[in-house]
């Protein structure tokens, strides 16, 4: 099969999930980084995770939210996607890595795929489950989750053109780089509140004083 | 940043319950019934109990009272002794409370003459304890005389029966007070005795005085302390372990004895999560570990306001013949009803001087529907009676715990639209439904409110779909399995049409 490669871009995706170890290099070879399907695999990355929270089935439910708020949603989904292509692009260029943030985008989402279907039949099989059976719902998120992995590995083995080993401490190495880049958001996030209150009092006190 | 978050929404359901209730209800109690939802936080409801009298010393005619801190009402003579610390005398009075009579001087008699008595003391000395149990006819008196180091078994005319003091032999250790008080008596007129600063349990007496051992001791709660001592153990000798501050497990506060003869202990401290109230059988194991309430919060949810803890500490435990668990909460001074299987019924009184609200609660008791409680510095009983609507949610959770779902069906409907906010109603008619064969009016009363009897509903709703749409379901099925069969087919035959045009061309690429 490998000769016969000439698919649509939206194919990509799924030969990459059936193929986990040379299909990246395949993705590599033929250069099918395509930002739209990546895109769109984000997005659905996103439904997914609110979908979770307001569709899994009700004796599934882990939280139970009285206000439902999509923010925490967006950033454990969306957010998190984006720091980890920017932290990987960031360690990998200092560790010859040959990947370009837009590929190693797409090759990460790309891998996404079996988590985000594993995910759909997790909600789908949750409201027709009883708890007895939750040991199948279990079964499925961690087929997708290991699936996930497996591709991310192969992944960012392929983009970079690493070894193996070095793949793996690259992955180890791109997580802590990730915990960092958080901390310094919050960090500037915090500090522009404080900015922004400044200017705010100033323009408070001088509108007290003016407007006598 | 989500806990602060929790804590702050709960805080704010809490005022907007406080001040929903205050303008909706005439405000005859000084405290607002309230009760907690899924989500563990406040909702207003209605009131189980409001404040019926207030009894002094004074009105008893026996002067004021000095600390009361125990009361023990006889549910067999409908007589209630009180025992009033500092004035070193037991009060007895009756259910009209109108007389009291006064028990402060005691007399060794032939059954237990003063030669045998170590204390030799024939008056109280801070009393702070009683419980009151029958033999053969006669009232056995026990009272905690807690500075006089003794349990004293008395009659009701003060003929000192039975002392229980200072156990002698190795397992009490010699340089631990012996500070009784309170006081319970089983069946089989064992005494177990709650003491001061004791962290192994209470101690357990026979009938003859014997020191029989602990009983019923709590686990150590697992803090940062103890995984330090488990850490340093490691390598540490044991000379070096004996000087580190050992971990103790939380003492005993306050017992009480049921009819069945179940033991229930209380633990007073604000920071126990384990242990807070305790169900012993005979054995002086917790029953409800078997129950599944082992991580279960009693009390208020704990609250946290700049750095000081307002979780509940629960002085005193009282069962009544129905089962009904009350805890008192001596941080907000409230009173938690709990049914027999530990869902949390009403919550009542607070702090304060009103009617109904207290500044130092001490001890709970209930006769008849009637809940007595004692404070120990306003020095007055406060007696509690029942709505209507406590009734009703009494009444029908008492037939839901024996099992007559159907009977609570029209309760629990009439307390709904009492009080919609009230919880364990919507999982009684979930029942009720569940029972009638109605699964999916039974899903949706469990829905977010107990996911148990969700489960089971849904699994009856599940099964009954399955049943009267199978064959349509199985049409489909093959339908789509010979749909799917015919299309790969299709598929093959047309691949193999284009690898023999392929080959046929003689392109050499393929293949």
């Amino acid at each position: 099969m490998r000769f016969d490669l000439d698919m649509p871009a939206w194919k990509w995706p799924f030969y990459v999930a059936r193929h986990p170890f040379e299909g990246f290099e395949d993705v590599r070879w033929k250069k099918a980084y395509h930002t739209k399907v990546a895109l769109i695999i984000v997005l659905c990355l996103f439904i997914v995770t609110v979908a979770g929270r307001l569709m899994t089935g009700f004796p599934f439910q882990v939280m139970y939210d009285k206000v439902f708020n999509v923010v925490p949603l967006f950033s454990s989904s969306v957010l998190i996607f984006f720091i980890w292509v920017v932290g990987n692009w960031s360690l990998c260029t200092l560790f010859n890595g040959e990947g370009k943030m837009q590929q190693i985008m797409c090759v990460t989402a790309y891998a996404l795929v079996p988590y985000i279907i594993s995910q759909v039949v997790y909600i789908f099989a949750s409201n027709i489950l009883t708890r007895q059976e939750g040991s199948i719902l279990t079964f499925i998120s961690y087929i997708g989750i290991l699936w996930s992995a497996v591709l991310v590995i192969s992944a960012m083995k392929a983009v970079h053109q690493y070894t193996m080993p070095k793949t793996i401490i690259a992955i180890v190495f791109t997580l802590i780089a990730m915990v960092i880049i958080v901390l310094v958001l919050i960090l500037l996030i915090s500090l522009f509140q404080q900015v922004v209150m400044f200017g705010y009092s100033i323009y408070t006190e001088l509108m007290y004083r003016f407007s006598m | 940043m989500p806990l602060f978050k929790k804590f702050g929404a709960a805080a704010m359901a809490a005022v907007t319950a406080v001040s929903a209730l205050a303008s909706a209800v005439s405000a005859d109690e000084p405290y607002n019934g309230y009760n907690y939802d899924w989500w563990n936080d406040a909702v207003p409801s209605q009131n189980g109990y409001v404040v019926d009298e207030v009894i002094t010393g004074v009105d008893l005619g026996v002067g004021a009272f000095n600390e009361l801190n125990d009361i023990f009402v006889d549910e067999v003579t409908g007589k209630i002794y009180l025992a009033d610390t500092k004035n070193k005398r037991i009060v007895i009075t009756d259910e009209k409370m109108e007389s009291a009579t006064v028990l402060d001087t005691f007399k060794y008699g032939e059954e237990f003459p003063e030669s045998e008595s170590l204390i030799k003391k024939t008056d109280l000395n801070d009393p702070s304890g009683v419980f009151v149990t029958h033999n053969n006819d006669k009232t056995l008196i026990y009272i905690a005389d807690t500075m006089n180091e003794r349990v004293i078994g008395c009659y009701e005319d003060g003929t000192i029966f039975r002392e229980y003091t200072r156990p002698s032999g190795d397992l009490y250790e010699a340089e631990v007070s012996y500070r009784p008080l309170k006081v319970v008596v089983d069946n089989a007129l064992n005494v177990y005795v709650v003491i001061k600063s004791i962290t192994n349990g209470m101690v357990q007496f026979s009938t003859e005085g014997r020191f029989n051992g602990y009983y019923g001791s709590n686990r150590v709660e697992t803090t940062a302390e103890v995984l330090q001592n488990a850490f340093y153990s490691l390598f540490m000798s044991r000379e070096q372990m004996r000087k580190r501050v050992q971990a103790v497990a939380i003492e005993i506060a306050n017992c009480d004895i049921d009819e069945e003869g179940f033991i229930y202990t209380v633990t007073s401290s604000k920071n126990a999560e384990k242990d807070v109230l305790k169900k012993l059988n005979p054995a002086g194991e917790n029953i409800y570990l078997n129950m599944g309430f082992d991580n279960m919060l009693f009390g208020d949810m704990p609250l946290y306001y700049n750095g000081q803890n307002f979780a509940s500490a629960i002085d005193d435990v009282d069962v009544d013949e129905n089962g009904n668990v009350f805890l008192l909460d001596f941080t907000k001074r409230r009173i938690f009803q709990y049914s027999e299987e530990l869902d949390l019924e009403f919550i009542f009184g607070g702090e304060g001087n009103q009617k109904g609200l207290f500044t130092s609660p001490t001890a709970i008791e209930n006769l008849n529907h009637r809940v007595y409680v004692t404070d120990g510095r306003k020095n007055s009983i406060t007696i509690f009676k029942l709505t209507e609507f406590g009734g009703m949610v009494q009444d029908a959770i008492e037939l839901f715990n024996r099992g007559r779902y159907q009977d609570a069906k029209e309760p629990f409907e009439e307390i709904l639209l009492r009080d919609s906010n009230y919880w364990f109603a919507y999982i009684g008619l979930g029942n009720a439904y569940y029972t009638m064969g109605e699964n999916e009016m039974a899903m949706k009363y469990f829905y977010m409110h107990s996911k148990g009897g969700y489960n089971r509903a849904f699994k009856e709703y599940r099964m009954d779909m399955i049943r009267s749409y199978f064959n349509i379901f199985m049409i489909v099925v093959i339908v789509l399995i010979v749909i799917a069969v015919a299309i790969s087919i299709v598929r093959r035959r047309i691949k193999k049409k284009k690898l023999k045009a392929a080959s046929t061309g003689g392109d050499g690429n393929a293949v």
